[in-house]
């Protein structure tokens, strides 16, 4: 039966290729315009900006029937015509060309093709497998009649609206009854990628799919999230797969990253997470006082030490500054400092003593000299005045003699 | 001629220190400083030798980090340090092939050519100049 | 034979005998303005020393020169001081031209036959003004950036010749690049020579009529006419300004060092609260004041062509004063002086209270 459908796909697009080169009539569109009841013209109203339309593939493309028959016998169900398709039945209509290598490569060399089998995967298709009838498919999120690409900023599946086309359906009054929580879209607008992505634009950082995928929609297993966050967070990925922490986490049967970071609602992490006291992320699992913190105790207190002495010396360089002293090469220096800190703070997530001391010593090394900049600074702002001092002195001396020399004369 | 008095010795003497308040200063500021200009178009980015070949150095260039690689074949290559996604500074990867932002894993290529991850533009190009064993950076000449 | 008599011999240095023996200054209770000519040369002259010292160091170009002095200030010995000396030394010029200025004004000093010496007193002190704006812009910052634009603007606006003027000063309808090349030239080069003549014929003036007695002393025939000479008893005297002056300077520059600012960037938006120098200050506030229309003619303009009006009539008080500098007509000159002194100071003040819009 799917068989016999493709054929009968394919044959009307072929004829129907045939007829669009010679910029036949489309007598589905011309009619459909013209009608009272908007149930039945919207479909023509989206087709101006419509990708499948743009190509060249119009109504008969899917619904079949004859475009070329003005009158209501174009509907016949014997030249092809289906009508509008079931729910269930939209996915395998859109997969019967998305998922069609050789036809996908007639319109773009190097083409996306869909898979069923991930499709399959995905919570969506399980759901609709059981029945759900509310449960997104294609045109939920890609449109119906007026799709656009997904590299056009209009499109609901352009990078910046995927977080609230999800959300369309993830929201607390559609998932009425389920047994999912809501409050993703709520915590993710908050969190400093739905920051970058809503209000900054920036495009680079993640919206949903990056996360859970895109046909394949699903949450990431437990041993897996921190694959997904390591895709752009490498760094402190590589560190923490080797660190102690992390095998401790497995043995809890913890996620790494979401533990301390949470998922949906990441903040950028502060320095105050890094303390076992209330109020610290590490008091999640530690206690004060425990072996582990005793273990961590040194770093974290140079660490603190780091951002101290960084303090300091941008202080003292901004005394300087406040009074008259150019203080340039003293803040590149406190810049590169500044730079081993964010090393210093990638380099925690491998909760290696050695490894973070090598860093920290690096760091307040640079710190120091930024702070002796900003010291010889004041110390040249000291001198400057002491400088004028005595030119005064020397100056109020020599006009006292001349003066002297003045009433010599006119003796 | 008048008969120097007291008054004209100290006066003379006085004068003498005033002198050279003003001209310490002066001859101070006509001798040369250790850089002789500022560092902003161009740069000593490095002693000749100081970065092996594979290797890379951070060096400060008109208040912005940049990076200073010399290829296996000993050959320099200098561009701007700082990552166009959100202003982290790169390094070079240890295998030499790459220009890599361990902030959100960003790649480069030795082109500077962002290949990889979030940054959406290039690395600025520097020229670089070899001169009596210092290697010298320049900014490139605006086209 | 001495040394200073071989001298003599081969330099003719007996022209200077007359200098030295014969020159008297006279003494009255007005003689305290006559060292505000001296003040103001000997400020010039450390202008030309500081501003050669800089020359050195300084770039005249939109990429390099905010660079170049910010190299002055921090990497060269002392760079920071001769830079701060310019700087206060030229508002301190400005100043003192100022005095010297209303004081020869009110002494009416501009009598037969020292209308000349009045003349060119005129253009040095219009040269002093146009040194201090050529300078402003030198930095490259953003207030000097954006106080040039401003400035150029209002002199654009000049009826006829302002629109051709504007693009002479700045090299173009913008200000850019060219128009610092310009200005430097301007600076180190057009002006210092305009300068040195007009400054050679007002010094050889001076010399050649002597100092000019206010009418009051000349009247009062009672008291006996005391004299100084000018060697070495005025000299010194000036001298002691001088220091004073120099000790001024270096307080200054230690003090209050002159601040580099932000580079140039012609695409930001103008800082808030740019004012010009201050010895603009009352010309700025003016034209703040104007309303946008006055009987139907363009407030700015208004007040340009005002300006221009009153330096010209300021410029010809010799011709238009009585020639002996008494009765009437003298006294609302003095009243037109005092009157011109209060605005200026009023207008000066007004600017760093923030008045107007």
């Amino acid at each position: 039966m799917r068989a016999a459908l493709r054929f009968t796909l394919l044959a009307g697009l072929l004829l129907f290729g045939a007829t669009a080169a010679k910029a036949a009539k489309d007598s589905c569109v011309e009619c459909h315009r013209g009608l009272d009841e908007a149930r039945l013209r919207a479909p023509t109203q989206g087709f101006s900006h419509d990708i499948h339309a743009e190509r060249g593939l119009s109504c008969a493309a899917c619904h079949g029937g004859d475009p070329a028959d003005p009158e209501p016998s174009a509907m016949d169900p014997d030249k092809g015509f289906k009508g509008a398709p079931t729910r269930a039945q939209i996915a395998p209509l859109c997969a019967s060309c998305h998922a069609n290598v050789a036809f996908m490569k007639r319109y773009n060399p190097r083409p996306y093709v869909f898979s069923m089998g991930e499709w399959q995967t995905s919570v969506h298709a399980k759901l609709a497998a059981q029945g759900d009838a509310k449960v997104a498919t294609c045109t939920s999120c890609h449109g119906v009649h007026g799709i656009r690409p997904p590299r056009d900023p209009a499109s609901p599946v352009f990078k910046t609206n995927v977080p609230r086309t999800c959300a369309k359906c993830h929201n607390a009054d559609y998932m009425k009854g389920h047994a999912i929580r809501t409050d993703q879209f709520a915590l993710y607008a908050k969190s400093v990628h739905g920051v970058a992505l809503l209000e900054k634009g920036d495009v680079s950082a993640p919206a949903c799919n990056d996360c859970h995928g895109n046909h394949g929609a699903a949450p990431p297993g437990l041993k897996d999230v921190a694959m997904v966050c390591g895709t752009c967070h490498g760094r402190e990925a590589e560190l923490f797969a080797g660190s102690r922490m992390k095998s401790g986490m497995d043995a809890l049967g913890k996620p790494g990253c979401v533990t301390c970071h949470g998922n949906h609602g990441v903040q950028q992490p502060t320095d105050a997470m890094l303390s076992a006291a209330a109020g610290g992320t590490c008091a999640g699992c530690h206690q004060p006082g425990s072996v582990a913190e005793q273990g961590t105790s040194a770093i974290v207190a140079n660490f603190r030490e780091l951002q101290g002495s960084l303090s300091t010396a941008d202080s003292l360089l901004k005394l300087a500054e406040v009074r008259g002293m150019e203080t340039g090469p003293g803040r590149e220096g406190l810049k590169a400092a500044q730079d081993a800190l964010v090393g210093v703070r990638a380099g925690l997530h491998s909760f290696d003593p050695k490894q973070i001391g090598a860093v920290l010593t690096e760091g307040a090394a640079l710190s120091r000299k930024a702070m002796d900049y900003g010291r010889e600074a004041l110390r040249d702002w000291h001198n400057r005045r002491v400088g004028m001092a005595l030119s005064l002195v020397v100056i109020l001396i020599l006009i006292g003699l001349v003066v002297a020399k003045i009433r010599q004369i006119e003796k | 001629m008048k008969r120097r008095t007291f008054l004209d010795v100290v006066i003379a003497a006085s004068g003498a220190v005033l002198g050279a308040f003003v001209l310490y200063p002066i001859a101070r500021y006509l001798v040369p400083p250790k850089s002789p200009e500022a560092a902003t178009r161009r740069v000593v980015a490095a002693k000749q030798d100081e970065v092996p070949p594979g290797g890379f150095k951070i060096f400060p260039f008109g208040g912005e980090p940049g990076i200073l690689i010399r290829g296996k074949d000993g050959a320099y290559r200098a561009l701007s340090a700082v990552c166009t996604h959100l202003g982290c500074t790169v390094q070079l990867r240890p295998d030499g092939q790459s220009i890599w932002c361990a902030c959100h894993n960003g790649f480069y290529d030795l082109e500077g050519r962002n290949v990889s991850g979030p940054p959406p533009r290039p690395l600025e190009s520097y020229v670089v100049h070899v001169i009596d064993g210092d290697i010298v950076v320049e900014k490139a000449k605006s086209a | 034979m001495s040394a200073s008599d071989w001298l003599r011999d081969r330099l003719g240095l007996e022209a200077l005998d007359h200098v030295i023996e014969k020159k008297r200054v006279p003494v009255h209770r007005h003689t305290f303005w006559y060292y505000w000519g001296g003040m103001t040369l000997f400020l010039f002259g450390v202008q030309v020393g500081t501003g050669i010292l800089l020359v050195l160091y300084y770039r005249p170009s939109a990429d390099e020169a905010y660079e170049s002095v910010r190299f002055l200030m921090t990497q060269v010995s002392f760079g920071w001081l001769i830079r701060s000396i310019h700087s206060w030394s030229g508002n301190l010029l400005v100043g003192a031209a100022m005095i010297h200025m209303f004081s020869a004004f009110m002494l009416k000093s501009y009598r037969r036959p020292r209308e000349v010496t009045w003349l060119t007193g005129m253009a040095l002190f219009v040269l002093c003004l146009a040194f201090g704006f050529s300078g402003y812009l030198l930095p490259w910052n953003q207030l000097a950036f954006f106080a040039t634009k401003v400035g150029t603007d209002i002199m654009s606006s000049v009826p006829l010749v302002g629109p051709f003027l504007g693009r002479l000063l700045r090299g173009g309808d913008q200000i850019t690049g060219g128009t610092l090349t310009r200005f430097f030239g301007f600076h180190v080069a057009i002006l210092p020579l305009c300068m040195t003549a007009l400054l050679g014929i007002h010094l050889f003036l001076v010399q050649w009529h002597g100092m000019s007695v206010p009418p009051g002393v000349e009247q009062d025939t009672a008291a006996p006419k005391r004299e100084m000479k000018f060697v070495p008893a005025f000299l010194l005297r000036d001298l002691v300004g001088w220091l004073a002056a120099l000790g001024a300077l270096a307080l200054l520059a230690a003090l209050f060092p002159w601040e580099l600012g932000l580079k140039a960037d012609p695409y930001a938006f103008a800082p808030a609260g740019i004012k010009p120098e201050w010895y603009f200050g009352y010309m700025f506030q003016t034209l703040r004041m104007i309303p946008a229309r006055v009987f139907g003619i363009e407030g700015e303009l208004l007040g340009i062509v005002g300006f221009g009006l009153g330096a010209l009539v300021w410029a010809l008080v010799p011709f238009l004063d009585a020639p002996d500098g008494r009765g009437p007509r003298a006294r609302v000159w003095n009243v037109i002086g005092v009157l011109a002194m209060v605005y200026v100071i009023i207008f000066t003040l007004l600017v760093y209270r923030g008045a107007g819009s």
